[in-house]
């Protein structure tokens, strides 16, 4: 593509993201209303907090670093034409193994127990991912619903080991042991939240943006993603990369999981990762960056301001907390509509092909 | 009288411009020929005939009335219909289902005097009118068939009743024979002249131009994108029409020198090998043949007997179910096609969307895909983008792909510049065999010439090349031994140099020679 169509379609990404996100804030804006506020200046609480001064722009930028990391885990899996719904639960059992081990391993210094917890969350995330990603690569089982229902299982497994086994008997809620301060990661300026966690996440997002864009096994689960049998023919060995992708998206799952409890939660309860959970924030941030690596990294900083925002709205103005819910749920189900997409010039000859995904589900025919 | 008629018709991609001023004229119950090599506008300007790209400049007349389509939809309302190469059918419906989807016929309820539609087709109302139609072209064609168990040539006349249903009365097709058979090309001619003689104006696209003098009534030859000539038939010939196509003489037949390989080493061999198809009959069944060195080997037979389950197996794809395939003395059976293209084996695949290329990614990606990881392009796993754009760019160059920009997708390059991608990319590996797929399907005449003398040019190095064709002339003028397949099976073995078109035809339909002699 030429300087001119990249921005042509650049604009068109862009105009794409915004619209469904002006739509859910004007709608947004409705339930403000009914909650007796003015919307512009609840809005401008949400923005002016969280945006405007150097406190809530590193505040954001904490809460960004999980989310851009359960972002990226999600578009490189759409990238290999994967849907790895699991990202939920690989981060939670990262989240969960690290607040036990964090507290178990409490005596090791510092510079020791930070980096080991970050590593062992990234093989719980790995781990996790492991059913669905052979069932998949050996067996062909869908892997969309596998990753969905093995995050039902998990939530009930961690609520149990909660519960039960692991719970802080001191705590007056459900909850494990705190982890030792040792396994805090250091703050990079003292009077603020951002952690070193920070600068891992970007550091990762980072190495995965070369690879993907640059390396042979980028290349190859482009070509995975776009078109299976073509990768196949040109000796792309495709299961391969799918063991390969549905594993690296379990360990950037289990690293933001990890980074999560280190820097913010410090013990695993059963609202670790919020709601919606940090995962499918993940999915959304994905979709609205369009799986493209800078859409992400925007779309991951937009969305931690809403969230650091929607926290601010509940302490200052009357309107709760699940305002935030709600233009989540409305950005998904405008971003899906895709009204304003660029009209494509079609070739005949070669009409435009319906997408593979569907064109699998026709296998037999090749017209 | 004109039916079509387009003045200065221009049609800009960015700042190329595919088509510039182009005027034509189609005139009623003519058929039309365009020819042109590849690039040069032909799919172009039939798109905005067809309401699927919208011109730059430049106006359509319709029987006199200025025109202005937004959609395909449009241009079939007002009577233009195109039948494309890629066929878009629903396999697992029947003949009628598909030529009535989207317009399905509900059955009517009548209460008292008054008529309501209800939610049920009525199906006997549909075949009834398919029916009709089928008779009154003498299609020959069953309209309760499923179109899965259609051949090519038959789902092309799903893809005309179609149109004829929706009561067009001009037809584009956009190189309708370049995936029929000899005997199926015939049938297509039949049908053509049959909506002829019923009124119908036809313009076809073709790179054949022996088809043109066969059944075209008039031919325009484009060239860059500008209409060179438009011609009557029988003023012209073959040689003439490809001088102004490709603005130079043209060799229709390449020269090749036959030699005797029966004491060159072999370098690969099939032994007995064996598949089973989805329904779980064997389409390839106890299939042997050996390659040797420098020797270009040649698979004729009529399309669906197996051949491209064949390559399929050659190409690491399929896997047999018994026997072996040796390369160079060492066993690679199901080896995966990575390691066989390390074995410096290339290949051309039969398809070249769904195997060959990949249309959402750039021409310099595709031009590499297979050989990614060759040193010259790529070092600890990561490619260089100089580099790769680079040895794009001199395959471009060299190959003489036509391509509107660099760094465009493939989706961007006529079909014929795309097929040259691969026959570029796989050529410029240096293989010391190639397995070669329809190498030449929907390429122009220049090119053809060009690619055979490729492939002869590997075997004067030495190389040895299996090729798989259903053009017959193809693998006659290249081959040094035709081997053909009829259902799963190689039932006959032809030497190249005084193969006739006669003999390997018999074989091609299962006759063999003992039958033949017995019969006659
Ligand atoms: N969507 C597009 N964007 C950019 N360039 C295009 C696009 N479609 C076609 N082109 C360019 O326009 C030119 C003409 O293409 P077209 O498909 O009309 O050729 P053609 O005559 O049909 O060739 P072929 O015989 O190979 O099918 C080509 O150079 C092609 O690269
Ligand atoms: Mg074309």
């Amino acid at each position: 593509m030429d300087r001119k169509e990249k921005l042509n379609s650049l604009k068109y990404s862009i105009i794409n993201s915004i619209i469904p996100i002006l739509i859910a804030f004007g709608i947004g804006a409705i339930a403000i209303i009914l909650a007796k506020e003015n919307p512009l200046s609840a809005y401008g609480t949400l923005f002016y907090r969280s945006l405007f001064n150097i406190k809530g722009i590193f505040n954001t930028l904490h809460f960004a670093g999980p989310l851009i990391l359960t972002g990226l885990a999600i578009a490189i899996s759409f990238k290999a034409g994967l849907f790895n719904m699991g990202i939920e639960g690989q981060l939670l059992s990262a989240g969960f193994v690290v607040a036990v081990m964090g507290n178990v391993w409490g005596e090791l210094p510092k510079t020791v127990l930070v980096p080991l917890l970050l590593v062992v969350g990234v093989l719980v995330g790995v781990i996790v991912a492991i059913i669905p990603t052979m069932l998949k690569a050996f067996y062909n089982v869908n892997e969309m619903v596998v990753t969905l229902l093995l995050n039902y299982a998990i939530i009930h497994i961690l609520q149990y080991l909660t519960e039960n086994t692991f719970r802080d008997p001191s705590s007056g809620y459900v909850s494990t042991p705190r982890i030792s301060s040792n396994a805090i990661p250091s703050r990079i300026f003292e009077d603020y939240r951002l952690t070193t966690f920070f600068i891992v996440a970007i550091v990762v997002y980072v190495i995965f943006y070369f690879i993907m864009k640059r390396s042979k096994l980028g290349f190859e689960i482009t070509a995975l993603g776009q078109n299976r049998n073509f990768a196949e023919a040109t000796g792309m060995r495709i299961q391969k990369k799918i063991i390969i992708i549905m594993l690296a998206s379990g360990a950037l799952a289990g690293l933001a999981g990890a980074g999560w409890m280190m820097s913010e939660k410090y013990a695993y309860t059963l609202s670790f990762s919020g709601i919606p959970g940090l995962g499918w924030d993940g999915m959304l941030i994905a979709l609205l960056g369009s799986h493209s690596p800078i859409g992400i990294l925007i779309a991951a900083v937009f969305y931690a301001v809403v969230k650091t925002g929607s926290s601010n709205i509940a302490i200052f103005t009357s309107v709760p907390y699940e305002i935030v819910i709600l233009l989540q749920a409305l950005i998904v189900l405008f971003l899906s509509l895709k009204v304003f997409v660029k009209p494509k010039e079609l070739k005949l000859g070669e009409p435009s092909v319906p997408k593979k995904r569907f064109k699998n589900l026709f296998k037999g025919g090749k017209e | 009288m004109e039916v079509i008629k387009t003045v200065d018709l221009t049609k800009k991609f960015g700042s190329f411009t595919a088509n510039k001023n182009i005027n034509i004229s189609v005139l009623e119950g003519e058929i039309k020929a365009i020819v042109g090599e590849n690039g040069a506008g032909k799919s172009t300007l039939m798109n905005m005939l067809y309401g699927l790209l919208k011109p730059t400049s430049g106006e359509i007349y319709l029987r006199g009335r200025l025109i202005h389509f937004n959609s395909p939809d449009d241009a079939i309302l007002n009577g233009i219909g195109m039948v494309h190469q890629h066929f878009k059918l629903v396999p697992s419906l029947t003949v009628y289902e598909n030529v009535l989807l989207g317009v399905e016929i509900n059955k009517e309820v009548s209460i008292g005097n008054k008529k309501f539609k209800t939610f049920k087709v009525d199906q006997k109302q549909e075949l009834k009118l398919v029916n009709d139609l089928i008779e009154k072209y003498k299609f020959n064609i069953n309209a309760n068939a499923y179109v899965k168990d259609l051949s090519i040539g038959a789902k092309q006349k799903v893809e005309i009743l179609k149109m004829l249903y929706r009561n067009v009365n001009i037809l584009i097709f956009d190189e309708p024979t370049a995936v029929l058979t000899p005997q199926e090309i015939e049938m297509f001619y039949e049908t053509l002249r049959e909506l002829k003689a019923c009124g119908t104006s036809i313009i076809f696209i073709t790179h054949k131009l022996g088809e043109v003098m066969d059944i075209a009534d008039s031919v325009t030859v484009i060239k860059s994108g500008e209409v060179i000539d438009n011609l009557l038939v029988k003023d012209t010939n073959n040689k003439h029409l490809a001088q102004l196509m490709v603005g130079r003489d043209v060799l229709m037949h390449v020269e090749k020198k036959y030699k005797d390989y029966s004491n060159a080493s072999v370098i690969y061999e099939v032994n007995n090998i064996k598949t089973k198809n989805k329904w779980g009959l064997n389409c390839v069944d106890d299939v042997s043949f050996n390659i040797r060195q420098g020797e270009i080997v040649g698979i004729a037979g009529v399309e669906g007997n197996g051949q491209s389950e064949l390559v399929d197996i050659i190409s690491g794809i399929l896997k047999v179910t018994d026997g072996c395939i040796k390369f160079n003395g060492n066993d690679i059976t199901n080896f995966w096609p990575d390691k066989l293209r390390k074995n410096k084996i290339a290949f051309i695949p039969e398809d070249r969307y769904e195997q060959g290329l990949c249309k959402e990614m750039t021409i310099s990606e595709n031009m590499i895909a297979g050989y990614h990881d060759s040193p010259d392009i790529s070092k600890y796993g990561f490619i260089s983008m100089k580099k790769r754009l680079q040895k794009s760019i001199d395959l471009i160059n060299k190959y003489d792909v036509r391509v509107s920009k660099i760094e465009g997708l493939i989706s961007s390059l006529s079909g014929g510049n795309a097929q040259k991608v691969i026959i570029a990319r796989e050529f410029s590996s240096d293989p010391d065999l190639i397995i070669a797929s329809q190498p030449t399907r929907g390429v122009d005449i220049g090119a053809i010439e060009f690619i055979h003398k490729s492939i002869l040019d590997l075997q004067e190095k030495g190389k040895s090349v299996l090729l798989i064709s259903s053009e017959l002339s193809e693998i006659m003028s290249l081959s040094d031994r035709i081997l053909v397949m009829y259902k799963g099976k190689i039932i006959g073995e032809v030497m190249g140099k005084n193969a006739t078109r006669e003999e390997v035809g018999y074989l091609m339909m299962g006759i063999t020679h003992s039958e033949e002699n017995t019969n006659g």
